[in-house]
């Protein structure tokens, strides 16, 4: 892979391919002509950690608006729902990894592709401004799931 | 109703789950051959209404319950405090359970100190009103799916309320406590779950106290061991779900209002503090989260690309137009907390929340 931009998290270097889109749900977008495809970001992929189950609620192809909830995630400590990035129609799942999603957390940037689109990419952010946006939102993150870890 | 005995309400699961189903017939069945335990089977505790049979018959118990039913405990406890039936969350140590530390917090009114994390100011729970001198303990069916780990822990809690009758008859001062303990709503058992109680097919209790409700319900239930009676909730929701009581405390008072499926408001609750016990993520549910195994870290306010409030104002708009109305987006409503609020509270460093998170491995 070629450049990186990369994030701290604590310890961890999160690394961020120089030559992809990003968007505010953490996932990287890919331009392939018309289509788009999106994955999970290294950042995401921290957070959930060992993915090991996900699913789809709706088939493919189908038209979604950007927010729709459209599947599920969960690794053995986290849990969450997962949004359309962007509005328009969603061609195609990466069926891969329906049996094993592992590969999200092994490889988010290539096997762990999550699916393609057909659709609005101009909410998609550059590298650079991905990287500021997690950082600007860090220490309410950090908070926010101390408050769940606590369970207060 | 024999003072010296506990009274053990199975509350089953909603539908006819087989699986469900035979840990429920199981239990009651084991249970009615226990000593001293009186066994009562009612429908989904969620789904009750006030004037349910089943919702009576709980009410018009005075000593001590142990309520089982396929809810968080938490979530189950603050529904029956809602419904009146109010006491002393009992200390339930079923294995695999949530409750174990997390849930001394919710026991006495000095539990100042569990939230002493350097911000001095923060608003104080409001704690349940009007609560009795008794205890109830409730478990979660789902917990384990073997009867015998919660027989076990039902006689162990039977002995622990035994011992405790014992001491306090023994300071002398029980009985004039149980007269103004009585809750509102009293029915003698023996109306509701009288000649009919043990017919059929060995599960004890009437064909009423086991009367399907009308419907599913779906309403919030406010945890009071966390709601500070900021009141952002009643400013939030658009469809009269809530109220407040002669004393100006927040409630839910139009539970049918609530619209299915929507949990926006709780998502506004700067505490935590309300619950929809049938929401599919175990934070919303009513989980002490963190302090379970099995139990996970919710990251859809994260992946969602919204904040959890433009979450919750999508969700309200959704239902604002399902009525016909227009949708409000941000614009009524919003708490005024965002931002100010938030800025208390120490930094934590990253490594040590990971740390933390690592730790829920098991």
């Amino acid at each position: 892979m070629s450049e990186c931009l990369t994030f701290q998290m604590g310890k961890y270097e999160a690394r961020f391919p120089a030559d992809l889109f990003y968007t505010r749900n953490h996932m990287w977008m890919r331009t392939e002509g018309r289509r788009l495809v999106f994955g999970l970001t290294a950042y995401a992929v921290r957070l959930l950690k060992d993915v090991y189950f996900l699913d789809w609620q709706t088939s493919a192809p189908v038209e979604v608006e950007r927010g729709q909830e459209i599947g599920s995630i969960e690794s053995s400590k986290a849990l969450s729902s997962i949004f359309a990035p962007v509005q328009g129609t969603l061609l195609r799942f990466n069926d891969d990894l329906l049996s094993d999603p592992s590969a999200i957390s092994i490889d988010p940037y290539g096997a762990g592709w999550l699916f393609e689109m057909e659709g609005d990419a101009s909410v998609a952010l550059r590298p650079e401004d991905y990287v500021k946006f997690l950082d600007a939102g860090w220490e309410a993150t950090q908070r926010a799931l101390k408050k769940q870890v606590q369970g207060s | 109703m024999n003072p010296s005995k506990l009274t053990v309400v199975l509350s089953q699961a909603q539908g006819q789950h087989p699986v469900r189903r035979h840990l429920e017939e199981n239990l009651a069945s084991a249970l009615l051959l226990e000593h001293g335990i009186d066994v009562s089977v009612i429908p989904h505790l969620y789904d009750l209404t006030e004037d349910h049979t089943g919702m009576l018959f709980l009410r018009s118990i005075t000593g001590d319950i142990v309520v089982l039913s396929w809810l968080y405990p938490r979530a189950a406890h603050w529904m029956l405090d809602r419904h009146g039936v109010k006491g002393k969350p009992g200390e339930a140590r079923l294995a695999g359970g949530e409750e174990e530390e997390e849930e001394e917090e919710e026991v006495g009114p000095a539990s100042e100190d569990t939230e002493a994390i350097g911000d001095e100011e923060k608003p104080k729970p409001i704690e349940a009103a009007d609560v009795p001198d008794r205890y109830i303990y409730t478990l979660d069916l789902r917990q384990q799916d073997r009867p015998e780990p919660y027989l076990e822990e039902i006689r162990r809690i039977a002995a622990e309320c035994l011992g405790r009758r014992k001491n306090t008859l023994s300071e002398g001062h029980s009985a004039s406590r149980a007269g103004e303990m009585k809750p509102r709503g009293f029915i003698a058992r023996e109306s509701i779950a009288g000649p009919a109680a043990s017919r059929g097919n060995g599960r004890p209790g009437s064909e009423q106290l086991l009367a399907t409700p009308a419907r599913r319900r779906w309403y919030p239930v406010i945890d009071f061991s966390r709601c500070t009676n900021c009141m952002e909730c009643i400013d939030f929701c658009l469809f009269g779900v809530y109220g407040v009581d002669a004393k100006d405390r927040i409630l839910v008072e139009n539970p049918d209002n609530c619209k299915k499926g929507c949990p926006a408001c709780s998502r506004v609750c700067p505490e935590h503090a309300i619950i929809f016990p049938e929401y599919k993520t175990p934070a919303i549910a009513g989980a002490n989260l963190g302090s379970i195994s099995g139990l996970k870290i919710d990251l859809t306010r994260f992946f969602g690309g919204d904040d959890a409030l433009s979450l919750a104002a999508k969700e309200r708009d959704r239902e604002l137009v399902r009525d016909g109305r227009s949708a409000v987006g941000l614009t009524a409503g919003i708490p005024k907390r965002q931002g100010a609020r938030n800025k208390e509270g120490p930094r934590d460093e990253l490594d040590q929340l990971m740390d933390k998170l690592d730790k829920l491995d098991l």
